[in-house]
């Protein structure tokens, strides 16, 4: 960083940086302002909302995007949404609401918009110097501070596969994040490449918009209804948390049993998973459109070859779009990987309890976590901890010294996630299991220390 | 709040939502010029045990707190005025005070009065108020949560009941002492007593928030 080295940092004093005003960086704001930190955050859009925000010029969203995940279950713990809200609000509404939220603590004045971080390194006393580079004009900024927090999530760097034959492919192919309008799907014949939850979004769309819809996955995954017995699925699930454990296995069996046979049906055999697996695809439309045939399911893509795919099983078509909802990569630039744990390039972060860098102390990672429940909850107490922790590490030694074992204990503890045979699955967590770890380490910071 | 506490809720039915009606005042809404919108302020929502609801504030609270300011609300909960009734005890109610500060503009200060001061008690164990003002409480929760965010607590009783078990408990919960004032308890919505406490209540909050 030669070019910025003549201009003197300027010192924050004990403010914390937060960067990305998305949900994450918003609550994270939020939880340190409640613990009495000064706060500078930086988003390199001019909007806040992160990826809720169509106007956000890198924004992941497609068509109709809806939280799968239900209202109660999502909603951030001390400020819940309307409650004359559907059960699954729409993308618009969760803006309105994250919004809402900034507005209602306050959170705007801390953030300072246009401004991407061009990198992070840390100088003496576990102290940050963070190097601002302003959207417009050239005069990048370098400040210092007593920590640093980023939240920038994982849904910015578009995952493309390649195929053989990719490069010479006639036709269109988009990747999720750029079909922003359902009417391009409008009359043609669209392949959707990619089983995640946006790849069965997007092939319902298709199956009601394009003339044809053929769904190619590479592995078949657990599908869940976004409704069962008449409650929003997760919160069901989440429900028979509460009975004793024997009933626990019983009840589950009974309520997914259903959506199961139904699945079986429909050729997705999904052996070993289960509730506390892998994270579900949760979309209920889905699975009636396979059954009406204006989905149409294949393997994996085989080659590109001229304007023809050809599929795994031998099967070709001849698609007017391609459309690859393949998810994202999660990427971090703005800090040196040996600071997250990032073995080798590409590597994904390895961070103490998930959130915590194994380098310094006052480096942390909000919402780098797919828990398969909602992720703001999971946030909100995350940063909590966060703060809570920048409070303790200073003014009581012993509660350091209780909170820092037991998130090693934590980190030992966690293992590599239950998908983590594919890719997809390497941030996914057992929600359960991981919100116990949590609510351990808060219990370090806060409760009187055990002698 | 506390993880285990939200762990809790997120596994309970939430309670049927209702069409509230909330009563509001903004300082510009009384056309007086001497009046200044303060927007470092906070904004206040009233909730009060009264039947009446909201609209027991309109005849003098809510012209008293815009004058000084803020922005001034007040809330039925369900089975009080206009709101309509809907099953749920007190833990439905104070989730009618939680839906109800989260409506407001900005973070709230919660004041309750009678069954209200326990509701908004409880509230405050689910939202970060910015204060939290109990007004003669009545059957108060035994164990109230532990307000979020560590707002400031004030506890006004009228004289007779300066040494009741509910100023005890809440003394007790709060470590705060009682503020007192003159007059009935059930009469606190217009008056000169009236007047005294809303104006002590408002200067206690001036200084904080």
């Amino acid at each position: 960083m030669q070019e910025y080295s003549s201009q003197a940092a300027y010192d924050r004093g004990e403010a914390v940086c937060v960067i990305g005003a998305g949900a994450s960086g918003l609550i994270a704001v939020k939880n340190l302002r409640e613990n009495g930190f000064e706060v500078d955050c930086y988003e390199r859009d001019t909007v806040l909302g992160g990826l809720w925000n169509p106007q956000n010029q890198h924004s992941p969203l497609y068509p109709n995007t809806h939280l799968v995940t239900s209202r109660s279950q999502t909603e951030i713990p001390d400020f819940p949404m309307p409650d004359d809200w559907p059960d699954y609000p729409s993308a618009t509404q969760m803006l309105t609401y994250l919004t809402s939220y900034a507005k209602h603590f306050g959170l705007s004045e801390h953030i300072w918009y246009g401004s991407e971080i061009a990198a992070v390194e840390p100088v003496e006393g576990s102290r940050f110097e963070v190097i601002v580079k302003p959207a417009a004009g050239n005069a990048a900024r370098r400040l210092r501070y007593a920590a640093v927090i980023i939240a920038t999530g994982h849904h910015w760097a578009p995952n493309l596969p390649s195929y053989p034959g990719q490069d010479q492919y006639r036709g269109t192919v988009l990747h999720s994040s750029q079909l922003k309008d359902a009417s391009r799907l409008r009359g043609k014949h669209v392949l959707v490449v990619g089983g995640g939850n946006s790849g069965v979004d997007l092939a319902c769309e298709a199956a009601v918009n394009a003339a044809g819809c053929v769904h190619s996955v590479r592995r078949d995954t657990w599908h869940l209804p976004k409704y069962l017995g008449g409650e929003p699925a997760d919160y069901a699930l989440n429900r028979l948390g509460a009975r004793p454990k024997f009933l626990r296995r019983f009840l589950t069996d009974r309520l997914l049993n259903g959506p199961a046979r139904l699945a079986a049906r429909m050729g997705i055999e999904v052996p070993g998973r289960g509730p506390g697996g892998e994270e579900p695809v949760r979309n209920g439309r889905y699975l009636e459109h396979v059954g009406d045939g204006s989905i149409r399911r294949r393997g994996e893509v085989a080659r590109f070859d001229g304007y023809d795919v050809a599929f795994a099983d031998g099967t070709e078509m001849r698609p007017d779009l391609v459309v690859f909802a393949t998810g994202y990569r999660p990427q971090i630039t703005c800090v040196a990987a040996p600071l997250l744990g990032v073995e080798g390039t590409g590597g994904t972060p390895q961070l103490m309890a998930r959130m915590f860098s194994p380098k310094s102390q006052t480096l942390a990672v909000a919402g780098l976590v797919e828990p398969g429940v909602g992720v703001l909850p999971i946030v909100h107490w995350q940063t909590h901890a966060i703060a809570r922790w920048l409070q303790v590490r200073k003014s009581d030694p012993e509660r350091a010294k209780n909170f820092r074992d037991q998130v090693q204990s934590e980190t030992t503890g966690q293992a590599d996630g239950p998908g983590a045979a594919s890719p997809r699955h390497r941030l996914a967590v057992d929600a359960e299991e991981y919100l116990a770890s949590l609510a351990r380490i808060i219990d370090t910071l806060e409760q009187e220390p055990a002698k | 709040m506390s993880l285990a506490a939200w762990v809790r809720r997120a596994r309970t039915p939430a309670p049927a939502p209702v069409a509230r009606e909330v009563a509001f005042l903004e300082p510009a809404d009384l056309f007086d010029l001497e009046i200044k919108d303060d927007p470092e302020a906070s904004p206040v929502l009233c909730c009060t045990g009264d039947p009446v609801g909201a609209a027991a504030f309109n005849a003098l609270w809510l012209k008293r707190i815009a004058a000084s300011g803020r922005y001034a609300a007040a809330v039925s909960v369900r089975g009080q005025g206009g709101t309509p009734a809907a099953a749920g005890g007190v833990e439905a109610r104070a989730h009618d005070v939680v839906q109800a500060a989260v409506a407001v503009p900005r973070q709230t200060v919660l004041i309750g009065h009678r069954e209200g001061a326990s509701w908004a008690a409880l509230a405050a164990g689910r939202y970060p108020a910015a204060g939290l003002v109990l007004v003669s409480p009545r059957q108060f929760p035994k164990q109230p949560p532990k307000p979020v965010g560590e707002p400031p607590v004030l506890l006004v009783v009228s004289e007779s009941e300066a040494q009741s078990k509910e100023a005890q408990a809440v003394t007790d919960a709060y470590g705060v002492a009682p503020l007192t004032f003159a007059g009935s308890p059930d009469d606190v919505f217009k008056g000169a007593a009236a007047e005294g406490l809303l104006d002590a209540v408002l200067s206690w909050l001036a200084p904080k928030q």
